[in-house]
């Protein structure tokens, strides 16, 4: 190292002690300024603290004191302190256990927690956290939160405070006004009435959708709120038959303010509503008013059709050729009508208040009207024929259909009666019983007539026969064979000449004789007949069907089936005769065969054997009535007869009787 | 031994009285025979005769009072009613016959067609009330 060197390094280390020497003055003199400054500090501190203590505890006071619970937690949400309050709200107390605010926290508010809590830890508090909160004994409860953080001395947060409300009572409380708010939304909204409730300055408070309806409004009840009316029944006048009245009145009872019920309004379409106008006052003051309008047009509709209704059966009953009382339970008259009044002759005015069967019946009628009204007092309704005596005394028929009349609760008060003049009826009636009788009583003669005209005829037939038995016995042995048979041919004819008037007086009998009815068994009169009518030993007859019990003259069906078998004897030519008897139900009527195999019937006299004297074989024991008669006891029975046969072969007699 | 009868024939028809008065004879019976041509002549008989009959043959188609008319006079009469009547007749009229039984008759006889039959009937009707024992007067 030179000297050079070393000199250089003397040099230095010269001003390095000077500076050194210089700087320990500086610091010797900043160090006391420090130490001033420091003992400053300290007692400004002291005095900061002191203060802070001073605050602290204040506010400790305030927040354990005050009614609200109130709870500090860490920043992990441990709480580290409550009040009493929150205490008695929550359920737990710190200094026997842990909590944790999370914990505490309504399951479905815990996404609007951790939000709040966020919001806390940013923004270093939150104010209005309504939510619900677990608590240990008093259930789920709404609470209220105002929260801050707290910071240590170096700004740091440390923890976090809150101040709770309890305000389940106040939010049910709330809630029930909702729910009745509602409510009473929804029933004004739905209301049958058309509703607007308008302010002292005409603007709607609310309305509902029925009133929308009723002005056409394109909106809705809500959208309306708020809305002036100042102008509105000037925009709706189009609606109504009487568009500058309804604005002129709109106007006059909003300046009036008096309430008015019922205004009736007719709108073009037909429909009527009806208004009510009524102000509301508070403490004397005006407040607003309240409309309300009704569709009373069906209602009104409604009574008009019962008076048209009313009307016209006001008419009809003025008109109708029937004549119509009406009488109470007394039978007095309480109305009659224009028909009445000419059937009877009497003005309504006499008969008012009068006993119906007392000034209107024959005598002998009387008695039977009232048992007709009592009738009418159980309620029963029916017709009945009375001779009435008119006002000058002349009798007529009536037929009278009375109906008992109720008043509204049901209970029979009188009684409706309507009658109708059947005399001319009641004349045609006798006038056919009397015609009857006397075809009866002709008939009758007719009968006798035919008894004796058949004895004057038979009488000489007797006489000829007695006198050419005589001859014949006075000349026995004298007479040539010639003159006997001649004789004979006599007998032969006389006796077909009796048989003859016989069947005329049968015939002429049926129909004339009186109706004898009864029931007949058809099998039992086969059977006899078969007993009486002679049947050769070749001749079988069989009934193949059970035959029916029926009503009517057994002397009748006897006759039928007398008449049909001994043709079907008679007229058979076969070695073995067969007589079938047969039926068949036809549900409205009875059919009955009887067929043989005999001889049988050209197809061109079917018609012809029914009629009288149209014997088709000349027989000694045939008058050719026989057919004649069957056909006239069918006829009135109602049935038909026909028969359907094969020359040779048979003959079958259908036949119908009328069930 | 059969009564011999007192007869009261009540017929207007000659054939007919003819008829009865052969048939007796013709049957060899004495019954007397008495005629009468209608109702009023037989009235007539049994008021005045001195003795009544023991039957009566009545025909009922006659002129003047008819056959039913004097069945009525007949038996409303307090001693004639007792005279059993036969009614002997060509009407089978099923009124007349109810009538007939309803006034009151002993019997009902049709005039047969045939003679032979008449004769028949006659016979049995007679030998029938001969055997009766009959209220004399």
């Amino acid at each position: 190292m030179s000297q050079e060197q070393i000199d250089i390094l003397q040099r230095a280390l010269q001003r390095e002690k000077a500076a050194r020497k210089a700087s320990e003055k500086i610091l010797e003199e900043k160090s006391l300024q420090l130490y001033n400054t420091a003992q400053e500090l300290k007692d400004v501190n002291q005095q900061l603290e002191h203060l802070l203590d001073e605050k602290t505890s204040q506010l400790q006071g305030i927040f354990e004191n005050i009614n609200d619970a109130y709870l500090v937690m860490d920043l992990n949400g441990n709480v580290i302190k409550m009040n009493d309050a929150a205490i008695d709200l929550f359920g737990y107390d710190i200094e026997k256990e842990k909590i944790n605010v999370v914990a505490l926290i309504y399951n479905e508010d815990y996404g609007y927690a951790m939000r709040s809590f966020n919001e806390l830890r940013t923004k270093g508090a939150f104010t209005n956290y309504t939510a619900r909160v677990n608590t240990r004994n008093k259930g789920v409860r709404w609470v209220h939160i105002n929260a801050s953080v707290v910071f240590d001395k170096q700004k740091k947060p440390i923890a976090a405070q809150g101040i709770v409300r309890d305000m389940t009572d106040e939010k049910a409380a709330e809630q029930q006004l909702i729910d009745s708010e509602n409510r009473l939304s929804a029933l004004i909204l739905n209301l049958e009435s058309g509703v607007l409730l308008e302010d002292e300055y005409r603007n709607i408070v609310i309305t509902n959708t029925r009133f929308c309806d009723f002005f056409n409004i394109p909106a809705t009840p809500e959208q309306l709120i708020g809305q002036n009316c100042e102008h509105a029944a000037e925009q709706s006048k189009h609606l109504f038959l009487d568009p500058e009245g309804f604005v002129t009145r709109i106007n006059t009872l909003t300046q009036n303010k008096k309430q008015t019920l019922s205004d009736e309004l007719a709108l073009v379409d037909g429909r009527i509503l009806e208004r009510d106008f009524i102000p509301i006052y508070e403490e004397g003051h005006y407040k607003g008013h309240l409309w309300t309008y009704r569709d009373v047009t069906l209602h009104r509709r409604f009574r008009e059709n019962i008076e048209a209704e009313r009307e016209k059966y006001s008419n009809i009953i003025a008109n109708m050729k029937l004549g119509l009382i009406e009488v109470n339970n007394d039978d007095e008259i309480l109305m009659v009508n224009q028909s009445l009044e000419e059937m009877s002759g009497y003005r309504e005015a006499e008969l008012l208040g009068k006993k119906g069967g007392e000034i209107l019946l024959a005598k002998e009628f009387k008695e039977k009207m009232a048992g007709e009204n009592q009738k009418r007092i159980q309620g029963k309704s029916n017709s009945y024929e009375v001779q009435a005596r008119t006002k000058n005394g002349e009798l007529r028929y009536w037929l009278i259909s009375g109906a008992p009349n109720y008043n509204l609760n049901g209970k029979v008060v009188g009684s409706i009666g309507i009658h109708l003049d059947i005399t001319e009826l009641k004349q045609l009636e006798l006038q056919k019983e009397n015609l009857l009788q006397k075809l009866e009583k002709s008939n009758n003669e007719l009968q006798e007539y035919a008894h004796i005209v058949s004895h004057d005829l038979k009488s000489p037939l007797r006489s000829i026969e007695a006198l050419t038995s005589w001859i014949k016995e006075d000349n026995k042995g004298k007479l040539d064979e010639a003159s006997l048979k001649n004789f004979s041919l006599i007998e032969m004819t006389l006796e077909k000449m009796e048989q003859l008037i016989s069947d005329i007086l049968k015939y002429s009998s049926i129909g004339a004789t009186t109706d004898e009815s009864e029931e007949v068994n058809l099998n039992t009169l086969i059977d006899d007949l078969k007993q009486v009518l002679y049947v050769p030993e070749n001749i079988s007859i069989d009934v193949v069907n059970n035959l029916p019990i029926i009503k009517g003259d057994k002397i009748k069906f006897q006759q039928v089936f007398q008449n049909l078998i001994s043709n079907a004897i008679k007229f058979n030519d076969k070695e073995k005769g067969h007589i079938i008897i047969d039926y068949k139900d036809k549900k409205s009527y009875h059919q009955f065969s009887v067929s043989d195999n005999g001889i049988g019937i050209d197809k061109k006299y079917y018609d012809t054997i029914f009629k009288i004297f149209n014997s088709l074989k000349q027989s000694k024991d045939s008058s050719g009535i026989g057919l004649s008669i069957v056909k006239k006891i069918i006829d009135l029975y109602k049935g038909n007869i026909w028969v359907t046969s094969k020359v040779n072969e048979g003959t079958t007699f259908f036949f119908t009787i009328k069930k | 031994m059969s009564n011999l009868l007192d007869v009261l024939l009540i017929e207007d028809d000659t054939i007919e009285i003819m008829k009865l008065n052969r048939t007796i004879s013709s049957l060899n019976l004495n019954h007397n025979i008495i005629e009468a041509n209608n109702g009023e002549e037989a009235l007539s008989i049994l008021k005045e005769g001195n003795s009544l009959p023991d039957i009566i043959l009545l025909d009922l188609n006659m002129p003047k009072i008819n056959g039913i008319e004097f069945l009525k006079i007949l038996k409303s009469d307090p001693s004639l009613k007792y005279l059993p009547t036969i009614v002997l007749t060509t009407s089978n009229n099923r009124k007349d016959l109810l009538e007939c039984y309803k006034i009151g008759i002993a019997g009902y006889v049709l005039k047969p067609l045939k003679y032979d039959d008449y004769v028949s009937k006659i016979e049995k009707l007679l030998a029938y009330w001969s055997v009766n024992e009959l209220i004399k007067a």
